[in-house]
């Protein structure tokens, strides 16, 4: 028992640190890499909650796939810029961390008031396998499944359609910038 | 009660909180962006931990749902930064005001 819980405060630790990383680090790679440390930390988290399923597709889509859309389009961009910051936005800043602060204290207050409540059903039940994800999956969620293969087509093409650029002149499209090569 | 239920939650509003602050002071739409994927994150370790502690099943599927929406919405996103710097040179949200009554 002792042992679980010095897995969760080191998952703790180092999801914290690097979730500040990505807030205070002005590079972007930097600040991008700091999130694929934390999405991997939370999917040690799930795999030692025993959902193996939502923490294999933690790390294939959403350290795998969205944060490496993500470095591609910051190599893209290449913004190398110096941060000149307005004055209204640094009185902002306070303000912001103030808000989340007032927000955590609601949301740490809800949570010892839920802890404090011994609910009726908060007997411990077995844990779903994968065969109930996907048996839901395939029956009761059978609609939202297929739309959100649909919202991927739809994703797909608008980036497609957002990506490429017409010509102003012949209204020929291309997708490589062409101008800048020139 | 799992007392390690109540430490996926806190660790949850945690990063959820750090989350809420990266959007409030991020000027670079990009790093705007990479702190709501980690409020998403955050959202999808609450929906697990509960569906964990009361034994329902729903948990996974949401969390599938959720990350379907963030990726679709990543695409798009970053594809219309890329549209917004060829055009503007820059895409620094605070600037980008275009909308604005």
């Amino acid at each position: 028992m002792g042992a679980q819980y010095l897995i969760y405060g080191i998952l703790y630790v180092i999801a914290v640190l690097g979730a500040l990383t990505v807030l205070l680090c002005r590079d972007t790679v930097k600040s991008a890499l700091a999130l694929v440390l934390v999405m991997l930390t939370l999917a040690a988290h799930y795999f030692v909650m025993g959902q193996e399923f939502v923490g294999a597709i933690q790390i294939i889509v959403y350290a795998g796939a969205i944060m490496v859309l993500f470095l591609f389009v910051i190599m893209l961009l290449n913004m190398r810029e110096r941060e000149v910051m307005p004055w209204y936005l640094r009185h902002w800043r306070y303000t912001a961390v103030l808000l989340a602060l007032l927000f955590f204290t609601l949301v740490a207050i809800g949570v010892g008031a839920f802890g404090s409540v011994e609910l009726a059903q908060a007997r411990p039940r077995p844990a779903p396998t994968n065969e109930d994800i996907f048996g839901l999956l395939m029956t009761k969620y059978l609609v939202p499944f297929l739309l959100t293969s649909v919202l991927l087509l739809v994703a797909v093409i608008g980036a497609v359609v957002m990506g490429r650029r017409a010509d102003p002149e012949t209204g020929e499209e291309y997708l490589l910038d062409q101008e800048e090569t020139a | 009660m799992d007392p390690t239920f109540l430490y996926t939650l806190i660790l949850s509003a945690t990063l959820f909180t750090i989350g809420v602050i990266g959007v409030l002071w991020k000027r670079n739409a990009i790093a705007l962006f990479m702190n709501v994927e980690l409020m998403l994150n955050a959202a999808n370790l609450a929906f697990v931990a509960f569906s964990r502690e009361f034994g329902l099943m729903q948990g996974a599927p949401l969390v599938l749902f959720v990350m379907t929406v963030a990726a679709a919405e990543a695409g798009v996103g970053l594809a219309i930064f890329i549209a917004l710097f060829r055009s503007r040179r820059h895409i620094r949200a605070d600037e980008l005001d275009l909308l604005r009554g």
